[in-house]
């Protein structure tokens, strides 16, 4: 009899540590999550994040450090090897407008590792009024392929170091004619 | 068992009450607002963008949809990243929780991130019937300033030097010639020289290099001139001197984006091969 009571009571002390324990944890997830405020749902990543699996051109694409990218305009930029100037010389002089008649932005996302190569591109096409839009796909191939010919950049330099970063080109295309790379 | 149970029921409703969502509407207008400054403004610093940042200023905007500091900085770190869509969507609902404030500002965002100048001077031209007594300054200067540069990449050129006329003679009625931001004589002679008027465009350049000592597009632009008079000499001189300059940093750049008419080392050096080769 006695053997059953303590028993209980051994049960019943473990039952309320638990409780306590999963208590506790509860606690802290909730600040985690909730009072240190960050919507995991909403905001999984940065907003720039490109997720590897989904991008294209990563399979051999590698960066420095995963979990340390910057954007291409912080401290001293990234830029591609020939200048905005070359860059635009080289996408102008190769683009043909194959009697298009799509207008608006198509940008391309890309991260420039710190060895200065390009990879893991995500394209975004917006209307002029900037609302998701089709594009010929035609143009879109173009120019993606065009601008994963532009090969050698220079990293971005933060921190003492080359380090990773985000970059975007931004082709404003009116009927079918680039008028504007940006940025 | 009974204690236990009493336990049990008290440490469940302390769970619930901690996992309640905070009623913000018992608060005053006022305090919602001071609550949702005081939740965008302080915290622990995190990178523009990240989840942290973004989920806090989120909170700012549950607390008080009418804080719309918060609602444009939403749409901030999407402008910078070239994601247009989720840029415009958070900007326009700043634009429609303060307008006087946020659509000259859109506009600015128009004419640097989007070289949309169209879109940008319909926002500069609503601030003029927003606040008819005030001629607003997003990111620092007149919209009369960006008016004129918004003209001048559309190529309308009466119009952009009406703007940098009306934004330049306003600086110097009230402040003094020496307070007029330079590049506005640098873009104002651009539209002169665009338009082949020579005489006004050395004018802007001439008063450009007054005010800024070491400037390369200025001297650039003085030395096309004096090329096409045929004064070779002299623009040499001046090509030289703008070589220098912009080897030295002293040319006009922007953050982020490329600004409008941007000259690089490759254009000085292309016209120095023109002047050189009318030998």
């Amino acid at each position: 009899m006695k053997t059953k009571k303590g028993f209980k009571i051994i049960l019943y002390s473990i039952s309320i540590i638990l409780l306590l324990i999963l208590i506790i944890i509860g606690y802290l997830y909730y600040n985690y999550r909730t009072r240190s405020g960050v919507d995991t749902e909403k905001y999984p990543y940065t907003v720039e994040y490109i997720a590897p699996d989904k991008a294209l051109l990563n399979k051999d694409f590698n960066v420095c450090d995963e979990n340390f990218l910057v954007q291409y305009y912080n401290s001293q930029r990234a830029r591609y090897s020939k200048g905005k100037n070359g860059l635009r010389n080289f996408i102008i002089s190769h683009y043909k407008n194959k009697n298009y008649t799509d207008s608006g932005y198509l940008n391309i996302r890309f991260i420039i590792n710190c060895k200065g190569e390009a990879g893991r591109y995500v394209i975004h096409e917006n209307s002029l009024n900037l609302e998701p839009k089709e594009f010929n796909k035609d143009l879109v191939n173009q120019l993606f392929n065009l601008t994963t010919q532009l090969k050698k950049w220079n990293p971005n330099y933060t921190y003492e170091a080359f380090r990773d970063s985000y970059m975007y080109l931004s082709y404003r295309i009116e009927n079918g004619e680039i008028t504007e790379i940006l940025p | 068992m009974e204690r236990l149970q009493k336990y049990c029921l008290s440490l469940f409703c302390l769970l619930i009450i901690f996992s309640c969502e905070k009623d913000y509407s018992k608060l005053s207008s006022e305090e919602r607002y001071k609550l949702a400054e005081k939740v965008f403004k302080e915290g622990p610093y995190f990178y523009q963008g990240s989840p942290e940042t973004m989920s806090r200023i989120e909170r700012a905007i549950k607390i008080d949809s009418t804080y719309c500091d918060a609602v444009r900085e939403l749409s901030v770190p999407y402008l910078k990243r070239g994601i247009p869509h989720l840029w415009k969507k958070n900007m326009d609902k700043a634009v429609i929780c303060n307008p006087e404030i946020w659509q000259p500002y859109r506009g600015y965002n128009y004419l640097w991130f989007y070289r949309d100048y169209k879109k940008a001077i319909a926002d500069f031209n609503a601030s003029d019937t927003l606040t008819p007594n005030f001629i607003d300054a997003p990111q620092g200067h007149s919209v009369d300033y960006w008016r004129g540069i918004a003209y001048l990449g559309l190529n309308d050129y009466k119009n952009s030097i009406f703007f940098f006329n009306k934004y330049i003679n306003k600086e110097i009625e009230e402040s003094g010639e020496d307070w007029v931001e330079f590049t506005a004589f640098l873009y104002r002679g651009i539209a002169y020289y665009e338009s082949n008027n020579f005489d006004e465009a050395l004018n802007n350049f001439n008063k450009l290099m007054y005010y800024s000592k070491q400037t390369a597009d200025g001297k650039y632009y003085k030395a096309l001139i004096l090329h096409k008079q045929n004064k070779r000499e002299k623009a040499l001189i001046y090509l030289n001197e703008a070589i220098t300059d912009f080897n030295e940093g002293y040319f006009n750049d922007r953050p982020y984006v490329e600004t409008l008419r941007q000259i690089y080392i490759q254009d000085l050096e292309q016209l120095k091969e023109e002047i050189m080769s009318n030998n």
